[in-house]
């Protein structure tokens, strides 16, 4: 049901715009891009012009919009149910702060090469490898023996992304005329999306969801206390190696073509529990397919809310879905906890 | 044949021992006690038997496997633990709960079998949870949760049980089902059970061998006849008990006394007069209060003979069963001239010991104040056809004092022994007031040369 909410959204959301363009007509864009549908459906009536900012521009928006909701949502699962604290979200073992500095040096000191890898944007590869390496970073600051303390790993997660804001700042003071580009990629969008982005994104977090699947009835016994999940067979050292470098990856490369978009690995993965509970079975594709929906209407709010100028995406994801969010926990009669 | 078997362990936090030279075997149905004062290494044990803590040195050997070279899950397939407190903060149903148990039987991907569900529900049917099957694991009271932690841990199918505490949370009905539950599994089924108990009763009625650890050794190991010993708590837990065997359940039970106070001692001696257990709470409150107590006569067996033993209390004794002899009344008399104050029990008199109430006629002619406990009237326990009814009338004809309660005692004592030492600081003011103060003076001024 919930997938079907999806292909909605993303019909739906193709409609929004400047350009008026009718269901009927997107339809049959997106009907001829199917094979053997393609022969049956009559596109005369359709435009080029249509076809190109459907399929060029909107339709890639919108799926980078749903790849991200979703690899965000399923990550915040993921840290929220390794750290058994509810404060975790994507973000929290420093893959927007590394993925911002690498950002914002590239911006200062190579924003005029028009490098590429892979056929990706010099930006993106270098925000992608500065949110693993600080999560690398991270981890490894917080081992000791061959353990990883969860409160260790926590605050080293949060003393990381202060030291980089930091030094992110200072970066941000000498940047000059790029400020503002760097500005608006850190607040998060999906301004220049393109196929290739998808393409490079898409494999990291189906792959990492459908990891992070096998691993959902770990996570569920985790959230009873590390000793106790051992003494029901987990190994929970290993099982919190592979989900954080999961999520890590996930986060990571979601962030090198959004920049960094707030508040969804932090509230999806709370709503989606108040409503269906905390098993993680199903709280992680769930939450996942909730995450590519709420972000794909705030990314289509953004582009047309405030008429020729763009909103930022992280802004109206924080202002739609906190009001919803106070309201699911006000509905519960009993508290909630994580 | 020996299942689990702990050799030599040795545990520390950092450079602290926690817990050393360990050795522990046991086998098929057995109940293992672990006891001991807070601090003394019993969780610690646990933990290390559970693979949650690796021992300094020493092996734990499950079946001749080093546990510690085993794969969690198959450790969990032998081993279930009921930790001392179960946080769970997700709002899991009571049934997921318990499924977890069943996870080191399942693969990755496996659903829950018919056989998996059959399990779930008879460990949920055994620990009387299986109504709560439905309701959130947060919103169950206290005894429900560990109720369904426990049917979490049967639901293992473990053949080696480790419980911490598991009864704190656990009101009485709750905590004797679940031991008896325990136990049963442990007779039946040759489940082997290692639990964590601060109540001795508790222990003593369902451990059929205990561990006694003190400051990080092992103090005392085997029977519980071996183990659960007065001479053992009183030096492992500083505290004075009295253990006994229970008619009704055939297993020891342990009366702990308060612990000892470290009240400054009266140098005032007090003799008291009882038997068959009237005695022991005054003993105990007497010698508290710092007062060198003697009691006689008491026949050996009797329980107040025992509680003096305990309690280091000086008696004048006779045979078991048999009447006091002159000699013995000569010898308590002798007791009895030593001390500044009398107390005569609510005991039962009869032909036996009515001499020990001529012998508190005598120190109250003496001028030795004497009080009588009055709990029982005398009437009541006179088994000489009134010779007791009349020495006691006698009794406080020269000035006995009568109580309700031997919890009046201590005050009053007190304020005898205080009015005593204020007389003897102004004897001289008082004249006449101590007549025949000879008995009672000595010890007094033995205390004060001057």
């Amino acid at each position: 049901m919930l997938i079907v909410a999806l292909i909605f959204a993303v019909v739906f959301c193709l409609n929004i715009g400047f350009a008026p363009i009718s269901f009927s007509d997107i339809l049959a864009i997106l009907g001829k891009q199917i094979p053997f549908l393609n022969g049956s459906i009559n596109s005369s009536s359709v435009s080029n012009i249509n076809e190109t900012i459907i399929l060029q521009i909107r339709l890639p928006r919108i799926l980078a919009g749903a790849i991200v909701g979703a690899g965000l949502a399923a990550a915040g699962v993921m840290y929220q149910g390794v750290f058994r604290n509810p404060m975790a979200d994507s973000y929290l073992l420093g893959a927007s702060a590394g993925a911002s500095l690498g950002y914002t040096l590239t911006a200062i000191y190579a924003g005029s090469l028009a490098l590429t890898f892979l056929g990706l944007g010099i930006f993106q590869v270098v925000a992608f490898t500065g949110a693993i390496l600080t999560v690398f970073l991270v981890y490894f600051m917080s081992r000791i023996g061959n353990k990883v303390p969860v409160t260790t790993l926590l605050l080293s997660g949060i003393v990381v992304n202060i030291f980089i804001l930091a030094v992110q700042t200072v970066f941000e003071l000498r940047s000059g005329k790029a400020l503002m580009g760097i500005v608006a990629w850190i607040a998060g969008g999906f301004t220049n999306i393109t196929w290739l982005d998808i393409y490079a994104v898409f494999p990291f977090v189906l792959a990492g969801v459908i990891i992070a699947y096998f691993y959902t009835k770990d996570l569920n016994m985790l959230a009873m206390g590390d000793d106790t999940a051992q003494h029901l067979g987990v190994n929970t050292e290993k099982v919190r190696q592979i989900l954080l470098l999961t999520a890590s990856l996930i986060t990571g490369a979601v962030v090198s073509i959004s920049g960094v978009i707030g508040f969804v690995g932090l509230i999806i993965p709370h709503m989606t529990r108040l409503v269906i509970g905390p098993d993680h079975r199903i709280l992680l594709p769930t939450s996942a397919i909730v995450g590519a929906i709420f972000l794909i209407f705030c990314d289509s709010l953004a582009r047309v809310a405030t008429g020729a100028s763009e909103l930022p995406v992280g802004v109206i994801t924080a202002l739609t879905g906190t009001p919803f969010f106070i309201y699911l926990l006000r509905k519960r009669k009993t508290s909630y906890s994580l | 044949m020996v299942l689990l078997r702990v050799d030599g362990v040795e545990c520390r936090y950092g450079s602290v021992k926690i817990l050393e030279g360990v050795n522990l075997s046991v086998k098929e149905g057995d109940f293992v006690g672990i006891l001991g004062p807070n601090g003394s290494g019993k969780t610690t044990l646990l933990k290390s038997i559970s693979r949650t803590l690796k021992p300094h040195k020493g092996t734990i050997l499950l079946d001749k496997t080093d546990i510690y070279s085993m794969k969690s899950v198959d450790l969990a397939k032998h081993m279930a633990i009921v930790p001392q407190e179960s946080n769970i903060g997700f709002s899991f149903s009571a049934l997921d709960i318990v499924l977890m148990g069943r996870n080191p039987h399942m693969k990755r991907f496996q659903m829950e079998s018919e056989k998996d569900m059959a399990v779930v529900k008879k460990a949920m049917l055994r620990t009387n949870t299986w109504h709560l099957a439905d309701r959130p694991i947060n919103e169950l009271s206290g005894g429900e949760k560990q109720r369904v932690v426990i049917a979490r841990a049967l639901a293992q199918e473990p053949r080696v049980l480790l419980l911490d505490e598991p009864l704190t949370h656990l009101d009485m009905i709750n905590q004797l089902e679940i031991m008896d539950l325990v136990k049963l599994l442990c007779v039946k089924e040759g489940l082997i059970v290692l639990a964590v108990i601060h109540d001795l009763n508790l222990a003593a009625r369902y451990c059929n061998s205990a561990l006694l650890l003190k400051g990080s050794r092992v103090f005392a190991a085997g029977t519980l006849d071996e183990v659960l010993t007065s001479e053992n708590i009183k030096t492992v837990f500083k505290v004075d008990a009295i253990v006994r065997r229970s008619i009704v359940t055939n297993s020891l039970f342990v009366i702990p006394l308060s612990p000892q106070k470290p009240s400054s001692p009266r140098n005032c001696a007090i003799h008291i007069v009882c038997g068959a257990g009237t005695g022991t709470l005054v003993m105990k409150a007497l010698a508290d209060e710092g007062y060198e107590v003697t009691a006689g006569v008491l026949n050996i067996l009797d329980t107040d003979y025992e509680t003096a033993e305990l309690l280091n209390i000086p008696t004048v004794n006779e045979a078991p069963f048999s009447p006091i002899t002159e000699q013995t009344k000569r010898a308590n008399l002798e007791m009895i001239s030593k001390a500044a104050i009398v107390v005569i029990t609510s005991v039962p008199f009869g032909y036996g010991n009515l001499s020990n109430l001529e012998a508190a006629l005598w120190a109250v002619k003496q001028g030795i104040k004497t009080y009588i406990v009055d709990e029982v009237p005398i009437e009541g326990r006179d088994f000489t056809g009134g010779k007791a009814t009349a020495l006691i009338a006698e009794l406080r004809k020269h000035g006995a004092i009568s109580i309700n309660h031997p919890s009046e005692l201590p005050t009053l004592v007190n304020a005898t022994h205080d009015r005593m030492e204020l007389c003897k600081h102004n004897q001289t003011e008082i004249p006449g007031h101590m007549k025949n103060t000879e008995p009672i003076t000595k010890p007094l001024d033995s205390r004060e040369p001057s």
